[in-house]
């Protein structure tokens, strides 16, 4: 039973950073390589926030969030928005290099020592029996409840709300919406905000539950294999992707050895590419030679 | 308005009193990792050297003549420290290089001190197996703390001293130096007769480590040891936790160690370590917490490596004299005894068949959860470096 929270856990984590990638891909086509540091900045932020803050964590977590869709919407206008038009991969190229940026600016800012937000909020992150010998960190407990809220909210506002519709219109053809008087540019920067605030909210709760340092960056791109398997333009081939890459990921620590852990979303992801390059839920594409 | 004359002339006299101060001083080059994945260990130890020699050159120098370090950052890039090498190596006045990153970048660095005869100090990573006895290279020293082979050994006496048929599980981070290190401690405690449950193995970037805490917990351990960078020792120590397990974890002491103990407050985790604790409050640890108040973003308790580091070098600079040349700062190295005052359980000691140390100093520091402290479980042991 220790095992399947586990796998809960995992994939509550990878479907949060999965979110990010797909939300921008399925509007404009762009990968962003910089999900990986943009979580790790928002986390960064609520750091800085919670030292601000200490006696009042809602306000401190409130504030990150609402400046993790500020970031969001900041790169896309400052940056993103000037790649409309131009080739993909040259936008992908600008995340790169937006990545690395961030990384060594997150460096000279906070220093790359391990921060932990949690105790700066003045909270216990106690562990909890959830029954059947079962225990589970509470903020792991409550990455799973985000995880859910984030994607029902996700699922709502793409089915039922006006936004949601012409970014799903943007995404399928974008010179059509674009004739029928649909902002691009407002449905780029939208998806930009939302990827980072749903990025960001698994930075913010991988920091809360075991501390933030340099590495969550690679965390990141860890969670890549994962969207590729579900789909990059598919929500909910994002946590399909993340079930089976995450169940992959703990069962080989637990039944086999886990060094090959590590292995094992890639070994996923090449055998998802050999049969179904565009993943499981992925619009099939004309796939280019690179 | 400036003309372009005297522009040039004061670019030309800028020059002149430039090369007439590097002339005039002791220049050593530091290439560590400031902004990369380690920055916050090499940071800290770039910054101790760095106060260290400002307050000698403030209180007269060395020999009369004042220390320049030159810093650049590598990130722990190999092709970065293979340019901050060469950049070194090239510049006629400098006698040493300091590398202060990951042992990725250790080769690059090595390669070019050999071909200019520069000495190199490796304070902070890992020491390379060129500066072990009996054969050390001519060229390469190291004072950091790290002999992953005789930490480990001394971990799991430390073990069986305190419970004679512990049950052992073991975790690395899946990087060579980690993995090597917590095989030998598997093989050294199956070789006493404990019971030896494993060995988790976690990569560098890992999202969670409660399925590896899973394992042990389930593997029935009741101390857990772990030679690894200190995201994987105290991740998979607070992911025990949260599974309710009860046993004892002892992990090694890097810089962050003292920091670390305060905040956890868990009597069942343990470091060992060859660095003192300024919880100690040895006349040096005063004297380092005086010099470096609001010189370095990290905490003081961090710069113990750069300390040491700093201090041999001053030992080494002071006996190789003025006029030096490489040459003859690395034949001072060859034979030299440095006492650290406190900062280490005992001196550091490099001869023609050793640039490690003749003998490492272990102590093991826990938590009094009583006195609210930390405390000294085991004090300085030494174990013979072979």
């Amino acid at each position: 039973m220790q095992t399947v929270a586990n796998i809960a856990v995992l994939v509550a984590i990878y479907a949060l950073i999965g979110s990010g990638y797909v939300l921008i891909y399925r509007v404009s086509r762009v990968l962003n390589l910089a999900q990986g540091e943009l979580m790790m900045l928002v986390a960064y932020l609520l750091f800085s926030l919670a030292t601000l803050f200490g006696g009042h964590p809602a306000s401190a977590l409130a504030g990150a969030v609402l400046l993790s869709l500020l970031v969001g919407l900041v790169l896309y206008v400052v940056l993103m928005r000037r790649m409309t038009g131009e080739l993909v991969i040259a936008a992908v190229l600008v995340t790169i290099a937006l990545g690395i940026l961030l990384r060594g600016l997150m460096v000279l800012v906070w220093t790359g020592q391990m921060a932990r937000p949690l105790e700066k909020l003045g909270w216990q992150n106690s562990p909890l029996a959830l029954g059947h010998g079962v225990a589970l960190s509470s903020v792991a407990v409550t990455t799973i409840f985000v995880a859910i809220a984030i994607y029902v909210g996700l699922f709502v506002f793409f089915r039922y709300t006006a936004w949601g519709v012409r970014m799903r219109a943007v995404g399928e053809n974008p010179l059509l919406a674009a004739q029928r008087g649909i902002k691009l540019h407002v449905a780029y920067a939208m998806a930009w905000a939302l990827a980072t605030f749903s990025g960001g909210c698994a930075g913010m709760l991988l920091a809360l539950d075991s501390g933030l340092d340099g590495t969550m960056a690679i965390i990141g791109l860890k969670a890549f294999p994962v969207v590729l398997v579900g789909g990059l333009d598919s929500l909910r081939g994002a946590i399909v992707g993340a079930l089976i890459v995450a169940s992959a990921e703990v069962l080989a620590i637990q039944l086999i050895d886990p060094l090959v852990s590590d292995v094992v979303p890639f070994v996923v992801l090449i055998a998802m590419l050999a049969v179904r390059p565009w993943g499981l839920f992925g619009t099939e594409e004309d796939i280019q030679r690179v | 308005m400036i003309k372009r004359s005297q522009l040039m002339l004061a670019a030309v006299l800028g020059a002149f009193v430039s090369t007439t101060l590097a002339a005039d001083s002791y220049v050593l080059g530091l290439t560590g990792d400031l902004t990369g994945r380690d920055a916050a260990n090499s940071g800290a130890v770039a910054d101790g050297i760095r106060i260290y020699f400002e307050r000698v050159n403030r209180t007269g120098g060395i020999n009369g003549h004042k220390v320049e370090v030159l810093v650049r950052d590598n990130q722990s890039e190999p092709s970065r420290a293979a340019t901050d090498a060469q950049t070194f190596v090239n510049n006629e006045d400098l006698l040493l290089m300091i590398t202060a990153s990951l042992s990725s970048t250790y080769a690059p660095t090595i390669s070019e001190s050999k071909r200019k005869g520069v000495p190199v100090l490796f304070a902070g990573g890992v020491c390379p197996r060129e500066v072990f006895p009996p054969k050390p290279d001519p060229l390469l020293f190291c004072t950091s703390g790290y002999a992953a082979e005789t930490d480990v050994k001394f971990a799991v006496d430390y073990i069986q001293s305190v419970q004679k048929n512990a049950t052992l599980g073991l975790i690395s981070m899946a990087i060579p130096i980690s993995r090597g290190s917590i095989d030998q401690a598997a093989e050294y405690a199956k070789s006493k007769g404990m019971k030896v449950i494993g060995h988790e193995s976690a990569p560098p970037p890992t999202a969670n480590y409660t399925p590896y805490a899973t394992k042990l917990k389930e593997g029935g351990a009741d101390w857990v040891l772990s030679w690894a960078p200190w995201v994987t020792q105290v991740k998979t120590f607070e992911a025990l936790r949260q599974l309710g397990w009860k046993g004892n974890f002892i992990s090694y002491g890097h810089n962050v160690a003292e920091e670390e103990l305060k905040r956890i407050k868990d009597p069942g985790f343990l470091v060992f370590t060859t660095n003192g604790m300024f919880s100690d409050g040895q006349p040096v640890h005063k004297d380092v917490l005086a010099t470096a108040e609001g010189k370095t973003k990290f905490p003081i308790t961090y710069l113990n490596e750069g300390w040491v580091a700093a201090m041999t070098l001053e030992a080494a600079l002071k006996k190789a004299g003025w006029p030096v040349n490489r040459a003859k700062l690395a034949s001072a190295m060859d034979g030299l005894s440095v006492d650290l005052r406190g900062l280490r359980g005992g001196p550091i000691t490099w001869t023609k068949t050793n640039h490690y140390r003749e003998q490492l100093y272990y102590r093991v520091y826990g938590w009094d959860a009583a006195g609210n402290r930390i405390k000294t479980l085991k004090d300085w042991t030494s174990r013979e470096v072979k």
